[in-house]
C-alpha cells in the first residue's frame, strides 16, 4: 500500500514537472535558433528479450515551433502481419502554454500502407499520429512500444537527421539480458557532449543541447554530420530465419545461404531460348551483353513486398512467367540467366540515389535498399547491371548506383567493393550551336553530345512524344523567347553510352536593345551553375559528388546593318575546383560571325569549410563571365 | 496499279474491323500484331473494348443491390502504356455497409513464334489493401507485358449504396476504340442523366423501357434502360493552368431526384438548384446544427464583450474559431463531427468548421448563410446534383453585399477563399431553403506592389532598397508560402534567383495579421548587375524584378486558361544616375492593352536632373481567360518580357567636354 502510494505521488511528480517543461515559451535561444521543431526529450528503450524477440519503447516529446516542422513530429510506429506488432500508442499534445489541448488513444491513430504508390503491394503498415494544428508552437508527447521477432534490425541512436532541428535531450539505452554479442560504431559524437554507458552486452548514450542543423549548400548530406550510433547483434533473426555474423564475410554467406540460393532455378525451355541467343557469341562479354538486352525486353520492374519477400528475391521461374519484379527479382533473374551460360555473375546490395551513401564497409549489418548485378571476369574491370530499366546501356550505372561502397553477396561470404565512379572528364557535355541573327529574331542549329553522368540523365528524351519533346525542350531553353522547333533528331549509341540530339528552330529577338545599340548575351546556352550565396559563417566542407565539363561554342552571325562596337576579353580561370575558359573574337572566314568559346570543368572533391568563399567565387565567376556580352552598333 | 493496291488494302482493314470479337477472351492476333493506333500516333495505349453493365439486381434475403460489370481490353503499344495495365480499384465503406468487388479475371495477349498466347493473371496476383477508414481497394497488375500486349480483364462491383451511381466516364486520356455502356434503372429509383456539357465531344444515350424482374410473381415494374455504342472515342486532351481536367471529358453524372418504393410515398430528393440546396439544407441537418449554440455561448459572449458594430463581431468570431478549431483536412458539406464536437475537440472538417462558423454569427445576430460549393476537383457545378457541391462556407449579408468566410484558411481573411474553393458560383441558402447563387472567384484586384531606389557604387555594384507591399490573395499567398518560416531559410529563399546578391535589415509587417497588406524592406547589393563594357555602363534597373520568361508555351491552347484571380503587379524605380556619366540612350515607354481592358501592361520611363523613373505594370483583370484569348495572351507576355529585358546604356562625360551635355540637353 505505502508503495503504491509512493509511487503515484512519483508519477504525479514527474507529471507536473513534464507539464512545465512542455511550454514552449521558455525554450533557450540556443534551441531555437534556425529550428523549425525541437527534440525537448526523446528516450528509446531496446529490450532484446531473445535472438527473435525484441521490444522497442519510446518516448519522444517534440516541439514544433512553425508548420515546417510538422514532419518531425514522427508519432508513428510500423508493423505489418506477423512480425512487428504495436503494443501501445498513445499521444497527447500541449499548446504553447503547456495546457494539455488533445489525447490520443491507440485506438484515434491513423492506419495506412507504409509504402507508397510506387509500390503494388506491401504488407507493412504504418498506425500514425493525424494531428491538425491549430496555432504555433505546440508540443507533442508520443508514447509507444513495439513488439518485434525481427531483430537484424537494431534502431540506432540517432537523435537528429534533419536540418533545422534541434535537440535539447535524448536518451538510448539498449538492454540485453541474455548476453547475446553485439557490435556498435560511433560516428560523429566528436563534436558534442556525450554520456554513455556501455558494458560488453549493453549501451546507452545520452546527448543534451544539440543546436539545429542548417542547411548548407554543396555540403555532403546531413546523415554523415549529424551523430549516430549503429547497433548490431552477432546472432539475430530475419522474420523467423536465424543466422550468425560479426563481419561482412559471414554477413553476406548467411544471406547467400538464406535469401539467395536455390532461387535462381530456371525452365530448360528458358535455357534452350538463352542458348540459341548466344550462339553466334563469341566472348562471355558479348553473350552477357545479348542477354541483359534480352531480359530488358522481358520484363518491367514491378514491387510486391510480401513477408520474407521484403528480403528475398521471387523464384527466377515466376520472374521468367510474368514477366516482371523487383530489383531482387529481376537481379535474380538475370543472375540466373548467365548462369545458364556458364556465366558467374553477384547479387550486389546498395543504396541507391544520387547522394552515394555507402554500405558501411567497416560495420556487418542489414543495410542497403536496392539491388544489382556484378559480373567479373568477363572484361578488364567488372562489368555491372541496373537491372530494373528497360533502356539502360549493357554495364552503365549512372548516378542512381556510381561510385560508392556496395555488398556482394557470393556464395563463400559476403565482399564489400565499390562501384565505377564516373570522373569529372568522362561526364561531358558538348556543344555546336550555330545562330543566325536578324533584327528582331534567330534561326539556330543545336549538335549536342552528351556522355557519362549527362548521358543517363538526357537519353530519355529521345523515347517521349513530339509534344512531350517541344515542352522539354522549350523549358531547356527558357531564356529563348517565341521559339519553334523545326526539326529535332537524335542519335543513341548504347556502345559508348554517348547520346547526340541535333535540334533546328528558330525564335524572337535574342539580344536586348539599348538605343541604336544591341547587348548581344554571349551565352546562348546557360551554364548549369547557379549563383551561390554568401554565407561568412560557412560550417560544413564543400563537397562535389560528381565532377563535369561543359564544353560549348556558339557561331552568332550579327544582324545585318551593324557592326562590333565592343568584345569582352577571353579569360582563363584554374583553381582548385576547377578551370573556366571564355573566348570571343570574329571569325577569319567571315567577320560577321562572333565565335565564342566557352569551357567549363568543375572537380570531384572534398574541401574543408574555410574553401567555401573561393569555391563560390569560381562558380559565380563561371555564372558572371559567361553572361558577357558583345556591343553591337547600327551602321551610320 | 496503285488504285488496285489500295482497294486491297482497304478491303483488308475493313475485313480486320468486321472480325473484331469483343467477348471476353476472344482477343485476335490482329490486334496484338497492331504496332500503333491508326489515326493518334502518339498513343501509348488504347482501350480497345470497354464495357459497362449496371443493373439493380433483387434477392429475396438480401434485397436490392446495385451491380457494375466491367470488362476492359486494352492494347499496349510501348511501355510507356505499361500504366494502363496496373489497376486499382476501389471500394467505398461506410460504418455499416461497404462495395465488394467479385470475380477479377485477367489475362495479357502476346504473339510467340508467330503464336498468340496468353498468360492468367493469378489469384495470388490480386491484392486488398485497406486505403483509408472509408475505403478498400483492389490492386493488380498484368503479367508478361510485352510492346503490343494486349491484356483483358472483367470484374463485378455490387454496391449497397443503391442511390448513389458512380459517373460513368465515356473519355479517357487515351483513345477507346469501342465502348458499350448499358445502365438498368427500375423505376423505384428516379435517377437522371446529366451529360457533360464542357465536354467537346458528344455522345448520343439510347433511352427505352422494359420490364424489372424482381423473381417474384407480380412482375409488373419497370426499368429504364440507358445505351451507349460508340465507336473511335478520342483521348482527353492534356495542357498547362488548367482548372481540371476532367471537368472537359465526355461522362454521364446521374442525379437521383425521387425515390418511389413499392406501397411507400414518393420521396423527392432534386430536381432543380432550389430542391438540391433544399434537401442538402435538410438531410445535411443544417436547421439543427445552426440552431445549436448552448455549448459556446459563454465563450461567444466573452469573445464579443465590448464588439459593438457588426463588422467588429464577425471578425472577432471568425478569429476565435480559426484560432480554437483545426481543420483536419477532410471536406464536406455535412458536418462530420457535429458542430459540438467539433467545437469541444477542436478539430473537424469543412462542414463542421464553417456551420459552426454561421451558427456563432447568426448567435451575434448577423445575417449569416450556407452557401453550398465544389471544389475544384470536383469539377464544375453545371446540373442541379448533390453530388455536384461538397464543400460549406458562409456567406453573410450586408445589405445588398455577400461577404464570404471559410475559416478552415487560418490565412483567409474575411472575403478571401482558399484556392479549392475559388471555383465559378456556390449556392447561398437563406431561409427555410430558398437559395440563389453567388459568384465566388474574387471580383476585386489583388496587387503586389515594389518600390525599388537605386544607385551604382563606385566599384560598379548596385545598391538598393526595396519595399514591397503585398495586398488581398498576393498577401495571402505570401503567407500560406511563408509564414512562420526561420529567419535564415527565408533569407535563402529570398536571395535565390536574384543573382550575387546580399539581402540585409529585412523587415517584415503584419506577417500575421490576417487581412492587413504585407510590407517587406530589406536593403541590397548586387555585384554582377551592370554591364561595363568599353566605356559605357549597361544596366536594366528592374534587376529581379524583370519578367524574365513567357508562362505560355505550347502554341495551341483547348481549354480555358485559368490564372486563378484578377491581380496587378506594379514596380516602380527610381535610378540615380551615377556622377560623372551620362544617358547615352533609355529604352522607349511602352503601353499595350489586350482585349480593351482584360490585361493591360505599362512601361513608362522619365528622367527629372540625374534620377531616372521606371515605372512598369502587369493588370490581369480577369480570374479565368477564354481559349480564344490564348494567342491574345502569349503576345502579350511576349512583349512584357522584352520591354523588361531591356537596358538602359549610361557612359562617361569627357571631363573637359562638359557642354556637351548641356548643348544635348537643351535640343
Amino acid at each position: 500500500m505505502k508503495s503504491f502510494l509512493v509511487s503515484v505521488m512519483l508519477l504525479s511528480g514527474i507529471l507536473c514537472f513534464a507539464q512545465e517543461s512542455y511550454q514552449s515559451i521558455i525554450l533557450k535561444k540556443e534551441l531555437t535558433e534556425h529550428a523549425n521543431a525541437v527534440l525537448r526529450d526523446e528516450n528509446i528503450l531496446v529490450e532484446v528479450e531473445d535472438v527473435d524477440k525484441m521490444t522497442v519503447t519510446t518516448r519522444r516529446v517534440v516541439t514544433v515551433l512553425n508548420k515546417y516542422g510538422n514532419g518531425f513530429v514522427r508519432a508513428y510506429d510500423f508493423y505489418d502481419d506477423g512480425d512487428a506488432k504495436i503494443k501501445s500508442q498513445s499521444a497527447y499534445v500541449y499548446n504553447k502554454m503547456g495546457n494539455e489541448i488533445k489525447k490520443y488513444k491507440q485506438r484515434d491513430f491513423k492506419d495506412q500502407s507504409a509504402v507508397g504508390s510506387s509500390n503494388l503491394y506491401s504488407d507493412n503498415r504504418v498506425s500514425y499520429l493525424d494531428y491538425s494544428p491549430m496555432s504555433y508552437p505546440y508540443t507533442v508527447v508520443y508514447e509507444s512500444e513495439v513488439q518485434m521477432s525481427t531483430t537484424v534490425f537494431i534502431q540506432p541512436f540517432q537523435p537528429v537527421d534533419a536540418y533545422y532541428v534541434s535537440v535539447e535531450s535524448s536518451e538510448y539505452q539498449l538492454k540485453n539480458p541474455n548476453h547475446i554479442p553485439l557490435r556498435y560504431l560511433e560516428s560523429n559524437l566528436d563534436s558534442i557532449q556525450v554520456e554513455k554507458n556501455n558494458t560488453d552486452f549493453e549501451i546507452s548514450y545520452a546527448v543534451k543541447n544539440i543546436p539545429a542543423y542548417k542547411y548548407e549548400p554543396y555540403s555532403p548530406q546531413i546523415s554523415e554530420l549529424t551523430p549516430k550510433v549503429k547497433v548490431a547483434l552477432d546472432k539475430f533473426s530475419l522474420m523467423g530465419v536465424e543466422g550468425t555474423a560479426n563481419n561482412w564475410k559471414e554477413f553476406g554467406k548467411w544471406q547467400y545461404e538464406n535469401l539467395i540460393e536455390g532461387r535462381d532455378e530456371l525452365y530448360s525451355s528458358t535455357k534452350a531460348e538463352i542458348t540459341a541467343l548466344v550462339k553466334d557469341a563469341e566472348t562471355d562479354y558479348q553473350k552477357a551483353k545479348l542477354i541483359y538486352e534480352y531480359m530488358q525486353g522481358k520484363t518491367r520492374y514491378i514491387s510486391v513486398q510480401l513477408g520474407i519477400g521484403g528480403w528475398e528475391p521471387i523464384l527466377a521461374t515466376e520472374v521468367d512467367r510474368v514477366g516482371y519484379g523487383d530489383c531482387k527479382g529481376l537481379t535474380n533473374y538475370m543472375k540466373a540467366l548467365l548462369a545458364s551460360q556458364g556465366i558467374k555473375s553477384n547479387y550486389a546490395v546498395v543504396y541507391a540515389g544520387d547522394e552515394q551513401k555507402d554500405i558501411d564497409p567497416k560495420f556487418a549489418s542489414m543495410q542497403g535498399n536496392h539491388v544489382i548485378l556484378n559480373v567479373p571476369g568477363i572484361a578488364e574491370e567488372d562489368v555491372w547491371l541496373e537491372c530494373t530499366s528497360q533502356s539502360l546501356p549493357f554495364n552503365y550505372l549512372g548516378d542512381f548506383t556510381d561510385n560508392r561502397h556496395v555488398l556482394l553477396i557470393k556464395e563463400d561470404g559476403g565482399e564489400i567493393v565499390k562501384t565505377p565512379n564516373y570522373e569529372c572528364d568522362i561526364n561531358l557535355e558538348e556543344t555546336l550551336c550555330e545562330i543566325d541573327l536578324s533584327e528582331d529574331a534567330f534561326t539556330a542549329n543545336i549538335k549536342k553530345q552528351s556522355k557519362g553522368i549527362p548521358y543517363g540523365n538526357n537519353y530519355h528524351i529521345q523515347g517521349q512524344k513530339d509534344k512531350d519533346k517541344n515542352i522539354y525542350y522549350k523549358e531547356v531553353f527558357g531564356n529563348l523567347q517565341g521559339i519553334h522547333f523545326d526539326h529535332l533528331s537524335f542519335e543513341n549509341d548504347k556502345e559508348q553510352a554517348s547520346f547526340s540530339e541535333e535540334l533546328e528552330f528558330t525564335g524572337k529577338k535574342f539580344y536586348t536593345t539599348a538605343g541604336n545599340r544591341i547587348l548581344l548575351p554571349l551565352n546562348f546556352i546557360e551554364p548549369e551553375i547557379d549563383m551561390v550565396s554568401r554565407d561568412e559563417d560557412r560550417h560544413d566542407p564543400v563537397e562535389i559528388l560528381r565532377g563535369f565539363t561543359n564544353k560549348d561554342q556558339f557561331n552568332f552571325k550579327i544582324p545585318e546593318g551593324y557592326a562590333v562596337e565592343a568584345l569582352p576579353e577571353a579569360i582563363s580561370i584554374e583553381t582548385d575546383f576547377g578551370s573556366f575558359k571564355f573566348s570571343v573574337e570574329s571569325s577569319k572566314d567571315d567577320p560577321d560571325v562572333l565565335v565564342v568559346k566557352r569551357s567549363v570543368s568543375v572537380n570531384q572533391g572534398h574541401w574543408p569549410a574555410d574553401k567555401f568563399g573561393d569555391f563560390r567565387e569560381f562558380l559565380n565567376k563561371i555564372n558572371m563571365l559567361s553572361n558577357q556580352k558583345a556591343v553591337l552598333v547600327k551602321n551610320s | 496499279m496503285r488504285l488496285k493496291f489500295y482497294l486491297i488494302a482497304f478491303l483488308l482493314v475493313g475485313g480486320a474491323m468486321q472480325a473484331q470479337n469483343y467477348k471476353f477472351g476472344k482477343v485476335s492476333k490482329e490486334e496484338v500484331e497492331e504496332t500503333e493506333h491508326p489515326t493518334n500516333k502518339d498513343a501509348d495505349a488504347a482501350i480497345l473494348y470497354k464495357k459497362q453493365y449496371s443493373f439493380y439486381d433483387y434477392n429475396s434475403t438480401t434485397g436490392l443491390s446495385l451491380v457494375t460489370r466491367y470488362h476492359y481490353r486494352i492494347k499496349l503499344y510501348n511501355e510507356d502504356g505499361f500504366d494502363w495495365a496496373t489497376v486499382q480499384l476501389d471500394e467505398y465503406k461506410s460504418s455499416n455497409d461497404e462495395e465488394k468487388i467479385y470475380g477479377v479475371k485477367g489475362y495479357t495477349y502476346n504473339i510467340l513464334d508467330g503464336k498468340l498466347v496468353d498468360e492468367k493473371l493469378r489469384k495470388d496476383e490480386i491484392f486488398d489493401e485497406e486505403i483509408s477508414k472509408y475505403r478498400d481497394a483492389i490492386k493488380f497488375t498484368m503479367p508478361s507485358l510485352q510492346a503490343g500486349s494486349v491484356v483483358e480483364y472483367e470484374y463485378e462491383k455490387r454496391s449497397p449504396f443503391l442511390t448513389s451511381l458512380d459517373d460513368t466516364e465515356l473519355q479517357a486520356t487515351i483513345p477507346i476504340k469501342m465502348m458499350e455502356v448499358k445502365v438498368e434503372i427500375p423505376e423505384f429509383f428516379g435517377f437522371v442523366s446529366h451529360y457533360n456539357q464542357l465536354a467537346s465531344l458528344f455522345i448520343p444515350i439510347d433511352k427505352t423501357s422494359e420490364p424489372f424482374n424482381m423473381h417474384t410473381q407480380s412482375n409488373d415494374y419497370l426499368q429504364t434502360v440507358y445505351t451507349i455504342t460508340k465507336e473511335n472515342i478520342p483521348a482527353l486532351k492534356e495542357e498547362v493552368y488548367v482548372d481540371y481536367l476532367y471537368n472537359y471529358a465526355a461522362r454521364i453524372k446521374w442525379e437521383l431526384q425521387y425515390t418511389k418504393f413499392p406501397n411507400q410515398p414518393m420521396d423527392y430528393f432534386s430536381h432543380s438548384w432550389e430542391d438540391v440546396s433544399k434537401s442538402i439544407y435538410d438531410d445535411g441537418g443544417y436547421a439543427t446544427e445552426l440552431r445549436r449554440s448552448n455549448f459556446f455561448k459563454d465563450d461567444v459572449d466573452a469573445v464579443l464583450d465590448g464588439a459593438s458594430s457588426a463588422e467588429e463581431k464577425l471578425v472577432r468570431i471568425y478569429n476565435f474559431i480559426k484560432s480554437k478549431v483545426a481543420w483536419n483536412d477532410y471536406i464536406g458539406y455535412t458536418a462530420e463531427n457535429g458542430i459540438k464536437k467539433a467545437y469541444k475537440e477542436g478539430s473537424g472538417n469543412t462542414g463542421d468548421i464553417n456551420l459552426l462558423l454561421i451558427a456563432m454569427l447568426r448567435y451575434a445576430g448577423l445575417e449569416a448563410h450556407p452557401v453550398l460549393l465544389s471544389t475544384k476537383s470536383n469539377g464544375v457545378p453545371v446540373f442541379p446534383t448533390r453530388s455536384g457541391f461538397n464543400y460549406v462556407i458562409a456567406g453573410i449579408q450586408f445589405g445588398e453585399q455577400t461577404l464570404l468566410l471559410d475559416a478552415t484558411d487560418k490565412n483567409a481573411a474575411p472575403g478571401e477563399l482558399p484556392e479549392r474553393a475559388r471555383n465559378w458560383q456556390g449556392r447561398i441558402i437563406k431561409d427555410e431553403g430558398k437559395s440563389d447563387w453567388v459568384y465566388l472567384l474574387p471580383t476585386y484586384k489583388s496587387k503586389e506592389l515594389n518600390y525599388m531606389n537605386l544607385q551604382i557604387t563606385e566599384d560598379l555594384k548596385l545598391k538598393g532598397k526595396y519595399t514591397g507591399i503585398y495586398e488581398k490573395l498576393v498577401a495571402k499567398n505570401f503567407r500560406d508560402k511563408y509564414k512562420g518560416i526561420n529567419e535564415e531559410s527565408y533569407l535563402e529563399l529570398l536571395q535565390e534567383g536574384k543573382g550575387d546578391i546580399l539581402i540585409s535589415e529585412l523587415t517584415k509587417e503584419n506577417e500575421n495579421a490576417i487581412g492587413q497588406n504585407v510590407k517587406e524592406v530589406y536593403q541590397f547589393e548586387i555585384n554582377n548587375g551592370i554591364e561595363a563594357i568599353g566605356d559605357k555602363l549597361y544596366v536594366n534597373p528592374l534587376l529581379f524584378l524583370s519578367e524574365k520568361e513567357n508562362p505560355f508555351k505550347a502554341e495551341e491552347r483547348t481549354y480555358p486558361i485559368y490564372l486563378n484571380y484578377p491581380v496587378e503587379y506594379a514596380s516602380t524605380i527610381n535610378f540615380m544616375i551615377p556622377k560623372g556619366y551620362k544617358i547615352e540612350s533609355l529604352p522607349e515607354s511602352a503601353m499595350v492593352n489586350m482585349n480593351d481592358e482584360d490585361a493591360k501592361f505599362k512601361y513608362l520611363i522619365t528622367q527629372s536632373s540625374n534620377f531616372l523613373r521606371l515605372e512598369t505594370s502587369i493588370d490581369l483583370n480577369k480570374s479565368v481567360f477564354s481559349a480564344n484569348d490564348y494567342e491574345h495572351l502569349k503576345n502579350f507576355f511576349d512583349e512584357i518580357v522584352s520591354k523588361h529585358s531591356e537596358a538602359i546604356v549610361l557612359s562617361k562625360i569627357e571631363e573637359d567636354n562638359g557642354s556637351t551635355e548641356l548643348t544635348e540637353g537643351r535640343r
